[in-house]
């Protein structure tokens, strides 16, 4: 699943590790949503969009868009 | 100002947070290391029998029995609740490389005992034994976990 989390992590200058510690969840893991390897799990994708005040489907794109 | 003295950016929260479950993932390392030399150090020392764990000689090992008991013991503190302990410290993209490769340990058990036992049965190979079945189990998760964490 594509989605922004590299490009606003960059806009706060923020490194992946504070990133992830803000989410509370391992480097790996930002590295891993970033890089399209991993979807993360609702609730963490709640937290991320509340993290950067925006809606869920503003950050992560399924690519279905009908 | 050279790099030299410059000051090091403060740590910001999330980084900081970053540290701790680094440094707690580390610790839990080093526990789960320690138990691993303790146990296999305390058995190898006592063992009073023929028998070796590592070469299917289980059944010739003796050991007194309350140090066996506390080495039981022991097993499953590492072998149960230390893991069970590491699930709800990793996150759910460290569960799922985890559950990768208890799923390959399982499925190597499933099908490779079944099929070692043929392969015996048709002079092949020795008897299946227990020891070989864990060491089945435990490879196979090692190499499951290492191929989730680099290719998916």
């Amino acid at each position: 699943m594509k989605n922004r989390l590299k490009v606003l992590r960059a806009e706060r200058d923020w490194s992946q590790a504070e990133l992830a510690g803000r989410l509370d969840v391992s480097r790996q893991a930002v590295n891993a949503i970033e890089t399209g390897k991993h979807d993360p799990s609702l609730p963490l994708a709640f937290r991320i969009a509340r993290l950067f005040e925006m809606r869920i489907e503003e950050i992560f794109d399924d690519g279905d868009h009908a | 100002m050279s790099p030299k003295t410059k000051a090091a950016a403060p740590l910001g929260p999330g980084e900081e947070r970053s540290r701790q479950r680094r440094r707690r993932q580390w610790m839990y390392l080093a526990i789960a290391g320690c138990m691993g030399g303790v146990i296999g150090g305390i058995t190898g020392f006592y063992d009073e029998g023929e028998g070796n764990l590592f070469t299917g000689g289980a059944e010739a090992m003796t050991l007194p029995p309350l140090l066996a008991l506390a080495i039981a013991a022991g097993l499953l503190a590492a072998f149960l609740a230390l893991p069970l302990y590491g699930f709800r410290l990793i996150d759910d993209y460290k569960r799922e490389r985890n559950l990768v490769a208890f799923t390959g340990g399982c499925l190597a058990v499933i099908a490779g005992y079944p099929v070692w036992a043929v392969l015996h049965a048709g002079g092949f190979v020795p008897k299946p034994h227990a020891f070989g079945v864990f060491a089945i189990a435990y490879v196979s998760m090692t190499v499951s976990f290492l191929y989730a964490r680099w290719r998916l």
